[in-house]
């Protein structure tokens, strides 16, 4: 594949991504939506404790000077979710392709792009209620609001191996995506009322720029990255609504190598969501986050003449939208396998997390994901 | 090395499998919301009602729909009050006939000549007390003879073609109305056309409600031209060849109904449909920009004043709908305009089934239709309405509204509940 299609084949990819999630209804999906994490499936397989020393993870850009060949990675992850309430248990089955990518050494550098999903807002509410009309008449009606889309993350990156102990890399990205909002309600009279309908289209326009290090010993590697958030814009028929920065994130990641083939990792992680909030309605606010993770890919069995990496994680870490003015946070426990295949030239990860959501509110929501990843040698 | 790329292949089959597992399994259900209303959107959507007198004009035109146009033949007798007359034309009468042993022959005798009348078959409730009596006339004139004052005449002894009595309980789906042999052989012989009017005669007051061209089931002329039982009967349809060379007028006139007496005028205060002769009512409107641009309207009621018609048929009620208007905006004619209407229904109009001597208000949902009406003008959509009888020219029931010249509380009002321009989407 030339670079020329394998770029276009990533550009494509991110045109497409990023469909998501259960209804506001849920504790994940406040606000502008649910942070996915930008982690691949191998790194979901360790709680996300190697993300900035993983290649496939969008987050820190020395790690692609890792890659020794054109590469194109895809990713899938559907998640199954309960959230429950007094009201009874919602479940529902989000998909989500949350990360594309590809990249390609040339000469000294490996040049990288891809797409990942920031934040996902793609979600159905049901409800019903009813509305008074006037002093004297109210009317049952059922409302549904469906908000399709989400705000991506297009990353260029570029990195390169200076010395055997340090990669360093850098990224531009480009924060775009869209929000298309559809609101109905019908009403149990349909003999009087029509139903009242109306959509709305959100488009995100922002930038950030991001550069990153990987520190390589005989026992231990690290990572370090850091996104400087630009201006984002939110904007509506041509028409600029508000006005924010993205988000700051800082990452860091310390594994311990000194397992053949393996690494016990820990990974500490902070995104300034808050800056978001201007993104928002007149009073909407986002909280900043921690995101801390421990986890562990081990070279497990051989088996059909392969070897199976096994891999297992923890992470907790604060989600950027409250739920009725409360913080909610996300326990992950994580588990995973992957391996080569096709004389080397494919790799497949497979993830199942549980994650468990809570806040200071009678709900709780529950999910599993199973996130799978392709990469390809072509 | 084969044993490897073997296992290679089962393993790459593997995943893809399970790729497809996992894709298969992302169809997604998303509909939720039992957490609400703790987690649920603000709910923006504020309805807001309002009553206009938003009705620019109103008028009731007579005469729709125009004779010919008739579903059913509505032939009526009520006293002084209402009284119809039908018309059926047979402006080609064959002069031969298909002999038993399969010659053809010239008519040179009728054995039986008969008028079927297919009838719309009255339940229960709707049977006549007494026999009823329906005669048949030669209305054949030179005359302008769709004009009541020519045709209404002939309808005299010296013309009559034949009567037949029937008993409330033979009232089924036909009626079989003998005429005279003689007048019909007269007319094929003469190769002229043969018009007969119909008269309904009844000590009570009745309708019979008869078939027509339009509807498919019209009257027929039955001949039995010779004794020979392998003879079929002749059925010879109704045809109309006047006005000459003007088929989409002539052809209509096959058969229609005519009024001699009936509430040929509707007051300027009132406004009705249906009645002798039918009648439709236009509306039009002037619903302010503000809320039929800006705003999304969630019901329309047109709201509407009965006064009570105890004319014919009181306690009989009828459906009255409201249609669209489907004649361009360059028509201006309320006659015309009127003539050009969606079928019940349309758009979700709703209908109405109301007895002409009832009063009261009256809420007609027209919501669909007023919904097209947005960011339109009237020269690309008249904010008009018709108002129609589902048994207009049909039945004589006739309902009556208050017009707009009626004192303020009982003219014709718009009520209209509507959803102000929301800010959706933006988090809150």
């Amino acid at each position: 594949m030339t670079r020329s299609i394998s770029a276009g084949l990533a550009f494509g990819l991110a045109a497409t991504l990023a469909s998501v999630a259960s209804g506001q209804a849920a504790l994940s999906t406040q606000g502008f939506g649910f942070p996915t994490g930008q982690l691949s499936s191998r790194a979901w397989g360790t709680g996300g404790s190697i993300a900035e020393i993983d290649p496939l993870s969008p987050v820190n850009p020395a790690t692609i000077s890792m890659i020794g060949t054109r590469l194109i990675n895809f990713q899938i992850e559907p998640e199954y979710r309960s959230v429950s309430s007094s009201g009874g248990i919602d479940r529902t089955t989000t998909a989500r392709y949350p990360v594309v990518f590809g990249a390609i050494p040339i000469k000294s550098w490996v040049l990288g792009l891809g797409a990942s999903t920031l934040l996902d807002r793609t979600s159905t509410t049901i409800f019903p209620s009813t509305e008074p009309i006037n002093s004297s008449e109210r009317v049952e009606t059922t409302n549904r609001e469906r908000v399709d889309g989400a705000m991506d993350d297009v990353r260029i990156a570029g990195a390169w191996i200076p010395t055997n102990w340090l990669r360093v890399g850098i990224g531009v990205h480009g924060i775009v995506g869209h929000n298309l909002i559809a609101t109905t309600q019908s009403f149990t009279d349909s003999s009087q009322f029509a139903t009242f309908t109306e959509e709305r289209l959100f488009g995100f326009t922002g930038f950030a720029a991001s550069a990153g290090v990987e520190l390589v010993s005989k026992l231990f590697m690290g990572g370090v990255s850091y996104r400087q958030g630009g201006n984002v814009q939110m904007s509506s028929n041509d028409t600029v609504i508000t006005k924010s920065k993205v988000p700051n994130h800082f990452g860091a990641s310390l594994a311990y190598t000194g397992i053949t083939n393996s690494s016990i990792a820990v990974r500490v992680a902070h995104d300034n969501w808050s800056a978001l909030g201007p993104l928002g309605g007149p009073g909407f606010t986002a909280v900043n986050g921690w995101d801390s993770s421990v986890g562990a890919d081990m070279a497990g069995p051989r088996m059909l003449g392969r070897t199976v990496f096994l891999r297992g994680g923890f992470r907790y870490r604060t989600l950027p939208f409250q739920a009725d003015s409360n913080t909610v946070t996300e326990k992950s426990f994580t588990a995973g396998f992957g391996t080569t295949f096709a004389n080397q030239r494919a790799l497949a990860d497979v993830a199942l997390i549980h994650a468990i959501r809570t806040a200071d509110v009678p709900v709780t929501e529950r999910a599993w994901t199973i996130s799978i990843g392709l990469s390809i040698r072509p | 090395m084969k044993g490897e790329s073997v296992l290679n292949r089962k393993f790459a089959l593997t995943m893809v499998a399970l790729l497809t597992v996992a894709i298969a399994a992302c169809s997604e259900q998303l509909d939720a919301g039992k957490s609400c209303p703790l987690l649920c959107p603000e709910q923006e959507i504020n309805l807001v009602d309002t009553v206009l007198d938003a009705v620019a004009s109103d008028t009731t035109v007579l005469g729709i729909p125009p004779i010919g146009s008739e579903t059913f033949l509505m032939l009526s007798s009520h006293g002084d009050t209402v009284q119809t007359r039908a018309i059926i034309r047979f402006d080609t009468l064959q002069g031969n006939f298909t002999a038993g042993n399969g010659a053809d022959s010239l008519i040179s005798h009728i054995d039986t000549a008969q008028i079927v009348l297919p009838i719309d078959k009255p339940d229960s409730l709707h049977r006549p007390k007494v026999p009823i009596t329906i005669e048949a006339y030669n209305v054949d004139t030179t005359a302008s003879d769709t004009a009541v004052a020519a045709l209404a005449p002939l309808f005299r002894p010296s013309r009559l073609l034949g009567a037949k009595t029937f008993a409330p309980e033979s009232l089924l789906d036909t009626l079989r109305i003998p005429i005279s042999t003689d007048s019909v052989k007269d007319r094929i012989t003469n190769g002229t056309h043969l018009r007969v009017g119909l008269r309904l005669v009844s000590a009570q007051g009745y309708d019979v409600r008869i078939g027509t061209s339009l509807n498919g089931n019209p009257g027929t002329l039955r001949l039995k031209v010779s004794t020979d039982t392998a003879v079929h009967p002749l059925v010879i349809q109704p045809l109309s060849n006047t006005p000459p060379n003007v088929p989409f007028i002539a052809g209509p006139l096959r058969d229609y109904t005519i009024v001699l007496q009936g509430n040929t005028t509707t007051p300027a205060s009132r406004l009705a449909v249906g009645g002798l002769p039918s009648r439709r009512t236009l509306f039009r409107f002037n619903i302010p920009p503000r809320i039929v641009d800006s705003t999304t309207i969630v019901r329309a009621t047109l709201i509407l004043t009965q006064l009570p018609n105890r004319g014919v048929n009181p306690r009989d009620s009828v459906w009255v709908f409201p249609v669209a208007i489907l004649a361009s905006p360059v028509v201006n004619d309320a006659g015309t305009v009127l003539r050009f209407v969606s079928g019940g229904g349309f758009l979700g109009l709703d209908s109405l089934r109301l007895a002409p001597g009832d009063s009261g208000q009256r809420a007609f949902q027209i919501v669909g239709l007023v919904r097209t009406w947005h960011n339109t003008t009237e020269e690309v959509s008249p904010n008009a309405i018709g108002m129609l009888s589902g048994s207009e020219a049909q039945l004589p029931a006739e309902i009556d509204f208050f017009s707009m010249e009626a004192p303020a509380a009982v003219r014709p009002k718009l009520r209209i509940t509507y959803v102000p321009q929301v800010n959706i989407g933006l988090p809150k």
